[in-house]
């Protein structure tokens, strides 16, 4: 029972600021801190602005949105945001149980998310 | 709630560590998928459990007591539902307080397992003292029943 095998993170930049974190497979309390890691470690490289890409994600537990939200906070507290693109209706579900589609922005795709960034070089916000 | 028999309880017994939580998650699937449940109604069963032993896991790092602690998860076949139990002896918690403490903040990092459980079953009943460990039971009905 040592190896963390059911999630997959895999992260690309898209510019200097901008990075996408692709979540295969399933998150929960066992591998959350793997997660935590990759997301702090993109912040600490000067990633300003994160779209988490959640469409190969199977399972995602309240630990695993406990670490996005902590991602989210740490990434607005240096004026960044955090999207999150393609949930299945699964997740979605999960998202809308626990009221965070009112705190993240939500796209239906890696490329939407990324839309409004490329325009304004910054967040938006 | 009706006493399951003997016969259509199945328990099962793991060590309060997080790299468990998926073998408990998929033998309730596996209880479930076999009682008739859909794909959604798995789904909600597979978070709720896995909510709850996660907070048992975590009671139980808090206790300082997480290698020494066993947690007991019965599965109660029952007619129209699926009972399952999730019984641990750590720290324990007030329900109420959680309840309050996630209505009172947007940004919650923690204690979103709670809403996902409540949501996702039928009905829930936690039996906690502080110190004394918690007793989760959570029910979900069959389709139609």
């Amino acid at each position: 029972m040592e190896k963390r095998t059911e999630v997959e993170l895999s992260s690309r930049r898209v510019d200097g600021q901008t990075a996408v974190l692709c979540i295969g497979g399933e998150v929960d309390l066992y591998n959350t801190p793997q997660l935590k890691e990759e997301i702090l470690g993109l912040i600490e490289g000067g990633v300003r602005r994160l779209v988490v890409d959640l469409s190969d994600t199977q399972y995602l537990d309240s630990t695993a949105l406990g670490v996005l939200i902590g991602g989210l906070k740490r990434l607005r507290e240096r004026d960044g945001e955090l999207r999150l693109a393609g949930p299945p209706p699964r997740i979605r579900k999960l998202l809308e149980i626990t009221r965070l589609l009112k705190v993240f922005e939500v796209c239906d795709s890696v490329p939407q998310a990324l839309e409004g960034w490329d325009a304004q070089g910054g967040t938006g916000r | 709630m009706t006493t399951a028999t003997a016969s259509s309880r199945i328990e099962l017994r793991i060590p309060s560590r997080p790299e468990f939580i998926s073998v408990a998650r998929l033998a309730v699937a596996a209880v479930a998928h076999r009682m008739g449940f859909d794909y959604d109604d798995i789904e909600d069963l597979k978070v709720a459990t896995g909510e709850a032993l996660t907070n048992a896991i975590q009671h139980a790092q808090i206790s300082g007591r997480e290698s020494d602690d066993r947690i007991v998860i019965v599965c109660a076949i029952e007619p129209q539902a699926l009972v399952i139990e999730v019984r641990d002896s750590g720290s324990g918690f007030d329900p109420e307080l959680r309840r309050q403490a996630l209505e009172q903040g947007e940004l919650q990092e923690g204690g979103l397992g709670l809403l996902l459980i409540e949501s996702l079953m039928d009905k829930v009943d936690f039996k906690t003292k502080p110190g004394k460990g918690t007793l989760v039971r959570m029910i979900k009905r069959l389709p139609g029943s």
